[in-house]
């Protein structure tokens, strides 16, 4: 058992009193840690200088005799003793050229009822009430200006403790969560690794059955030389045509549908762009010169001076609608005609009565436009190139072939599955691979006009509360250190290293960089944004708080597997 | 498809040119198509030809205006008349003249014309604007130094053809006028100092009726006579033309000080080309310049006609009291019959050449014959400067933008985390709710007294931006109020005016309407401008005005203010009436709280000292415009408004760590002290900047607190006496002609501190200019230089600021560094004595509650330090009030803790004690004395312990 350190620290304190009335009193602002300098009462030897002797009667008497400030533990006499002062060789006491170190690390408040604690020499008699530090108002004891500061200790300490006692407790669930996130993160490990097992197993059969079947394809293909092909419906060549010709316009139709969509889906955010340009090129400021945004506002200009795209055609749109329509006896081609229609004509003739039977619309539509459309677009990689003509084939073959194909897509997904967990296996998890357990798990935070949100290991956003629109500060990149500067009890700055993830490559910044946030992790109970700044532009910091990263939790660094806790 | 391909085939061709403009046009450069040049200025044009007619006519040239003997009456101090000018046509034009010789030693001269006067012209498109020459410019300038003069007088002994006035101190002074041509020189002692209209340049374009059809027939170029446009704005000039010019000449004189502001040298270079000089005149029309450029005569964001001439023993000046566009051409001519003559005694004259585009003649003239003289005397007439709440003379924390409440109380802690004083964090125009001024925007200041609070617990103040443009909205009160109450500035046809600016559609106060400021005053109310509390300051920005889509980035000439004055006549006070109405608005905001304001404000014009504090705009992150900020600061100094400062760090772009902290010890001698940075740039808060240069930073700002009290002390005798706060080094040795030009060194008030920021990278020492043969100690380790009329190499690594004390000052400190100036308030003070060749040392302190006007009822600590005779003594130099016993009584327990006698008498080696003496105190006591020894060209110290005498009392000390 061992005392909540509140407690601890009163009981120092009341000894310490207890003490320093059996002997002469400590000089004041000094911590009993330093009393031992001030006992003899003739003469005063500065603590960092003992070349520097003085009399006991010029401690604390205002007036700074020691290059390291020692003898005023209780006034502001050496506050300026400082690396941050621009000291003359006349404000070194003793003519010191030695670095400017103050041995003391500031005016110590007893703070009885409360915690002791140091304030900064500066803010010694200042008229300002450190209650903060001081809650006894010692530091104010000189009550300049009439300046009085009350003993708030009872009342400041006893809100102290009970959120002390509440940080304590926090922490303790915190470091419950913590370990429940390691388990949960060697679960998820542990998973992965049962998965790679099934893979692998998953991956022999699947082999096996590409195998089986590409003998199989290969049987089928041999039988099929020696058989008349024969087709579904009708038995003739104009059947077999009809019936892919009627397979080739449905796709045709298909992709006609699809080049469709996109066209009005690219038409509708075309006229959106347009929008906001011309309202930026209105809203703009033109005194602001910046060189990027003229340069848009010219372009936009010139753009918008050449002769405009003209509107969807409606003619035109009326003929898509009606190529879109299914083929059946009111419109189109009556399939079902040409599907038992007797074989008699050439395959050459085909063509042109097939031709004959389409309404010319939709012939001239075919060559003019959707083949150079389809063209373009398969060209450019936005629709994927039509598979090798097969047409040619039975039923069977095609059957062997697509169940052969099916196999070996089916071995290559499973193939990448199983590359994809290695490498996760591989990745950094951070500590203990912790923020396995954390991943895509999201928080977000109102800041002033936005909501910013951060998914763990995923992408930080910005999310705007005008507008409503999303936008990405940064995809996951990688788990980092960095050093946050802080203040120890003493008052001093000193570097702290944190883990901070690191987002990168979000939306591109208009006239910056693209958007990328640090994302620092403090320990806390729950994953929360506590603050979000905007470092420079477009790059961003969050300090977030985590159980994640509480001290403590992880048995000799490794995760627990979930079955050492059954 | 078919569209695109023309298109590809230019694609490669258009980005080739655009790349070539890029590499060709460098990023930052101003407008210059934005602005104009003084060929695109008609009546700077005219003016011109008019000078270069005169000049090229030689001695056969006749100024057309006489002074008609018969209308000449002397009395009280003031000889009135009527100027005949006689045009091409043989027209007689009356211009009433008036010469007024006023007890301060200076004369003022006002033409005006009679017609325009009486309004006997007709004003063309069926404009309202008023007929006359705008004459109420002295209404916003002018606060006293107008009393007549008691004992000028005509002197007797004037030859036909000239009247001679004896006025000034023991009329020493002497005006000397010729009728016809009409001149006027001015003398001091018998020896000519300014002469008026000797070139002959003299020109007021009297009104006449525009006849149809019959240009030119007057034998002038009458292009813009009539109408002028520039960058696709159409001035309608209702008025036509209407310009006035006059020639000062300064014979022997080779150096011209003032007429800010410029990016300029402090001594005026000739502008009418030739190597080194400028192409174009020295402009004034306060604009809002977009990425300045240096060393050039542009106009900028504010203007002070009033100019300086300077040799060895003499400093004159005049006052050109217009309110209109104004150029000033600047020629040197040799004075020595011989031109080629090069030797030491050869004279120059320097000749320069006024010119507004509307308006009276309103000139001041002043003999001095001290720069001091030419600060107090200019000062009666348009006012010296407040002296400021004692945090506004700290440094004050600016950022384009500090983007929430939270982020201000944040900004505040890191401060004091990192043990950085401030005293002002600044908010500019994001705080808004959508640009609307005396709002908040909810989402991200939902919490502004809560903020406020957060600074006001350790006693620092903020500041936010106010500016004139009024977002023009339904639902916003300020918009519904300036429109019901009828206050906005109106267009030419009388309508109110739109323009644009941050909010977009803009409608713009005009504070010329005297019902302006009580409604101004109203808006600034505690309950009207809900969330702001009394450590609530204001910054009046863009109010030259700024006008996005105007004409020069301002009002079309032809808007129409308050009493029909076309913009054209007041453009360059305009800016200052907003301050004037900001101003009263912040003086008492709530009944009985009566404080000083403190505004800061980006236009200015001659006056605005009294009421605000400025800055040089936007500058940029560059050496150059480091460099360029002391000249524009000390020029600013002696034009009478010396609460000046530039952005420290630099406005535009990322300074690096080592432009910055050179910036921060250059900045601490702004007398205006503020880091600012605009939207786009990185936070550059000096905790954020890592070491070593964090220290560096940290050490300049506590140098610049340390000596707050000298600060203070130097504010005040600018505020009594017109002095510049920090002074060029022609100013305080004014017979030493080496040092003239020099314009990148300073001295900070009377007290002998002598800083010489360093400018250019990587320079690591600095040659200081040492004008007599007194010794000058390095501030920090007392090292010893001297030697009159050299300049001295200092060490100058980054941590270090160039920085000497002059023998014989008395310097007050206070070391102990605090959060904020406030809380130093109660600090002991530490003296610093340097010695001159005598022994003896001088030096003053002023202390007032920094705050409210209780000085100006004794409620201050005025004294004197002197040392003699191994003496330091103070002595009261204040006069008491009613306030005076209750300031004191608050400052009884402040002490000086030490005293620093630099480079004492070798005897004092053995000396251990001092004296002391204070008024009241039954018996002397004494205090220890201390004596360091120091080798090696650093002079030997001693040191006092604790004399603790009374900052307000009279006492002795006795080494």
């Amino acid at each position: 058992m061992r005392l909540p350190q509140s407690l601890f620290l009163l009981a120092v304190a009341g000894s310490s009193a207890r003490a320093s009335s059996d002997k002469a009193a400590r000089p004041r602002g000094v911590a009993p840690e330093f009393a031992k300098y001030y006992q003899d009462s003739n003469t005063f030897t500065c603590i960092s200088n003992p070349a520097v002797q003085i009399p006991f009667s010029a401690v604390n008497d205002d007036f700074c005799d020691c290059p390291d400030g020692s003898d005023e533990p209780g006034t502001s006499a050496c506050s300026h003793l400082s690396r941050n002062s621009p000291l003359t060789v006349a404000d070194r006491p003793g003519n010191n050229d030695e670095e400017v170190t103050a041995a003391l690390p500031g005016f110590y408040c007893k703070n009885k009822g409360h915690r002791p604690s140091f304030v900064p020499f500066q803010r010694v008699n200042d008229g300002i009430c450190d209650y903060e530090q001081c809650c006894d108002g010692s530091d104010e004891w000189a009550r300049v200006g009439g300046t009085k500061c009350e003993d708030r200790c009872k009342e400041i300490g006893k809100q102290w403790r009970k959120q002390e006692e509440q940080r304590q407790k926090s922490m303790n669930v915190a470091l419950k969560k913590k370990k429940a996130l390691l388990v949960d993160a060697g679960r998820q490990q542990q998973e992965i690794v049962d998965q790679i097992t099934g893979l692998e197993a998953e991956i022999k059969g699947a082999e096996a059955k590409v195998e089986g079947l590409e003998a199989e394809l290969k049987a089928v293909e041999e039988a099929e030389r020696k058989v008349v092909r024969t087709s579904g419906k009708g038995a003739g060549k104009v059947n077999a045509l009809a019936g892919l010709a009627k397979g080739r316009v449905n796709e045709l139709r298909d992709a006609l549908l699809e080049v469709r969509r996109q066209r009005d889906e690219t038409h509708s955010r075309l006229k959106e762009l347009e929008e906001i340009l011309s309202k930026f090129k209105v809203e703009y400021n033109p005194n602001f010169n910046d060189e990027g945004v003229k340069r848009a506002v010219r372009s936009w200009e010139d753009y918008a001076a050449r002769e405009k795209v003209e509107d969807t055609n409606k003619a035109q749109d009326r003929d898509l609608d009606e190529i879109a329509k299914e083929d059946g006896e009111s419109s189109g081609i009556n399939w079902e005609h040409w599907e038992n229609e007797e074989d008699g004509c050439k395959d050459s003739d085909l063509v042109y009565q097939l031709a004959a039977y389409l309404p010319p619309s939709l012939v001239a539509f075919i060559e003019d436009k959707v083949l150079s459309l389809r063209s373009f677009l398969e060209s450019s990689g936005i629709l994927a190139k039509p598979d090798v003509d097969s047409s040619s084939e039975s039923k069977a073959v095609t059957d062997a072939r697509n169940a052969l194909k099916s196999e070996e897509d089916s071995l290559k997904a499973l193939k990448n599955k199983l590359r994809d967990q290695r490498a996760d296996l591989e990745k950094d998890y951070g500590p203990a691979g912790i923020f396995r357990a954390l991943k895509d798990q999201c928080i977000s935070r109102d800041a002033g006009e936005y909501t910013y949100e951060h998914c763990f290991l995923d992408g930080t956003k910005q999310i705007s509360k005008k507008g409503g629109s999303s936008m990405s500060m940064g995809r996951f990149t990688r788990i980092g250190y960095t050093a946050v500067e802080e203040l120890n009890d003493a008052g001093e700055i000193v570097s702290v290293a944190k883990i901070a993830l690191e987002y990168e490559r979000g939306q591109h910044c208009w006239n910056g960089p693209n958007r990328s946030t640090k994302v620092v992790l403090e320990c806390g109970e729950e994953n929360e944004i506590l603050k979000v700044a905007e470092d420079e532009k477009c790059v961003y910091s969050m300090l977030v708080t985590t159980p994640a990263v509480c001290a403590g939790g992880e048995e000799n660094g490794h995760p627990p597997r979930s079955k050492d806790e059954l | 498809m078919a569209r695109s391909r023309p298109a590809s085939r230019w694609t490669p061709l258009l980005s080739l040119v655009v790349l070539i403009a890029f590499i060709v046009a460098p990023g930052l450069a101003v407008k210059h198509e934005n602005f104009k040049t003084c060929d695109q200025s008609g009546f700077c044009r005219r003016n011109r030809a008019y000078a270069d007619n005169a000049s090229g006519q030689g001695a056969s040239w006749s100024s057309p205006y006489e002074l008609d003997p018969a209308t000449i009456h002397f009395k009280d101090g003031q000889l009135t008349g009527v100027l005949i000018k006689t045009t091409s046509a043989n027209e007689k034009v009356h211009l009433p003249l008036a010469l007024s010789f006023l007890e301060s030693g200076a004369a003022r001269l006002l033409v005006d014309e009679e017609k325009r006067l009486k309004g006997d012209v007709e004003v063309r498109h069926g404009s309202k604007a008023n007929k006359k020459r705008y004459d109420e410019a002295e209404k916003w300038v002018i606060v006293g130094g107008l009393d007549a003069s008691r004992s000028a007088t005509l002197n007797a002994q004037s030859e036909t053809g000239f009247t001679k006035v004896l006025y000034g101190p023991e009329n020493k002074f002497e005006a000397i006028i010729r009728h016809a041509p009409f001149e006027v020189e001015f003398q001091r002692d018998g020896q000519t100092h300014i002469q008026l209209n000797h070139q002959g340049f003299l020109n007021m374009e009297h009104w006449r009726p525009k006849v149809e059809g019959k240009d030119g027939e007057s034998g002038e170029d009458e292009s813009t006579w009539w109408e002028e446009s520039f960058g696709g704005n159409t001035d309608s000039k209702p008025r036509g033309p209407e310009s006035i010019g006059l020639d000062i000449t300064f014979p022997s004189y080779n150096h011209v000080f003032g007429i800010p502001e410029h990016a300029d040298s402090l001594s005026l270079k000739e502008t009418r080309g030739g190597s080194g000089n400028h192409e174009n005149p020295y402009r004034m029309y306060n604009s809002d310049v977009f990425e300045y450029e240096l060393d050039s005569p542009m106009t900028l964001y504010g203007s002070i006609p009033f100019m300086q001439a300077h040799r060895k023993g003499s400093t004159v000046g005049v006052f050109w009291l217009n309110a209109a566009e104004t150029w000033v051409d600047i020629v040197k001519k040799s004075a020595s019959s011989n031109p080629l003559s090069m030797s030491a005694n050869s004279k120059t004259n320097t000749h320069t050449h006024w010119f507004s585009e509307a308006g009276r003649i309103d000139l001041f003239v002043f003999l001095g014959p001290t720069p001091q003289d030419l600060s107090k005397t200019y000062g009666e007439l348009t006012g010296y400067t407040q002296l400021p709440q004692h945090f506004a003379i700290a440094y004050h924390q600016c950022r384009w933008n500090y983007v929430t409440d939270e982020d201000v109380k944040e900004v505040d802690a890191k401060f004091d985390k990192y043990q950085i004083p401030y005293d002002v964090i600044w908010l500019d125009l994001e705080y808004t709710d959508d640009r609307k001024y005396f709002t908040w925007d909810p989402l991200t200041f939902p919490n502004p007294k809560g903020m406020q609070e957060k600074l006001a617990a350790s006693e620092r103040k903020l500041v936010v931006l106010i500016d004139p443009h009024i977002k023009n909205k339904e639902n916003y009160y300020v918009s519904q109020e300036l429109n019901s109450k009828g206050l906005a500035v109106l267009n030419k046809d009388g309508e109110v005016y739109d323009g644009w600016c941050w909010p977009g559609s803009s409608n713009w106060v005009d504070c010329f309407n005297p019902a302006a400021s009580p409604w101004w005053s109203s808006l600034h109310k505690y309950d009207r401008f809900k969330g702001s509390m009394p450590n609530l300051f204001i910054w009046n920005d863009m109010n030259e005005p700024s006008v996005f889509n105007g004409p020069e980035t301002t009002m079309p000439k032809d808007n129409l203010h308050y009493g029909n004055w076309e913009h054209r006549d007041v453009h360059n006070v305009n800016g200052m009436t907003l301050v004037n109405a900001t101003y009263q608005a912040m003086l008492e905001r709530k009944k009985g709280e009566v404080r000083r304001p403190f505004i800061l404000t980006r236009s200015y014009f001659a006056g605005a000292q009294r009421m605000s504090a400025m800055w040089t705009g936007d500058n940029q992150a560059t050496w150059d415009h480091l460099a360029i900020s002391l000249p524009m600061v000390l020029n600013n100094g002696i034009a009478g408004f010396p609460f000046a400062g530039a952005d420290v760090g630099g406005f535009f772009h990322n300074p690096d760590r080592d432009l910055l902290a050179r910036w921060y010890q250059a900045g601490i001698w702004y007398p205006f002290f503020r880091a600012h940075a605009h939207i786009d740039t990185r936070r550059r808060e000096p905790y954020l900047i890592s070491e070593p240069h964090r220290t560096i930073i940290s050490q300049a700002i506590r140098l610049r607190y340390q000596l707050l009290p000298a600060w203070y002390t130097a504010f005040h005798e600018a505020s009594v006496n017109g002095t510049p706060i920090v002074r060029p080094q022609y100013y305080v040795f004014p017979d030493d002609e080496e040092g003239f030009a020099i314009d990148d060194q300073l001295y900070l008030g009377d007290t002998g501190l002598l800083a010489k920021p360093v400018v250019k990278e990587n320079t690591f020492t600095t040659d200081i200019y040492i004008a007599d043969d007194e010794k000058y100690y390095d501030y920090f380790d007392f090292t010893i230089y001297q030697g009159a009329g050299k300049r001295h190499t200092v060490p100058a690594p980054e941590d270090k600021i160039p920085l000497l004390i002059q023998a014989g000052h008395v310097v007050p400190r206070r070391d102990r560094p605090r959060r904020s100036s406030a809380l130093m308030r109660w600090d002991p003070y530490t003296f610093v004595i340097t010695l001159d060749k005598n022994g003896e040392a001088d030096g003053t302190l002023y202390v007032d509650d920094g705050e409210t006007f209780n000085y100006e009822r004794g409620g201050y600590i005025h004294r004197r330090f002197q040392y003699r005779d191994s003496i330091l003594s103070s002595e009261d130099i204040g006069t008491n009030g009613a306030k005076t016993a209750e300031y004191l009584k608050t400052m009884a327990a402040v002490t000086v803790e030490r005293v620093i006698v630099v480079d004492p008498p070798a005897s004092w080696k053995d000396k251990s004690s001092v004296t002391i003496i204070e008024d009241g105190a039954k018996a002397g006591s004494t205090a220890s004395l201390e004596y360091f020894e120091q080798k090696g060209g650093k002079a030997s110290y001693a040191v006092v312990k604790s004399p603790n005498v009374g900052i307000g009392k009279t006492w002795r000390i006795e080494f």
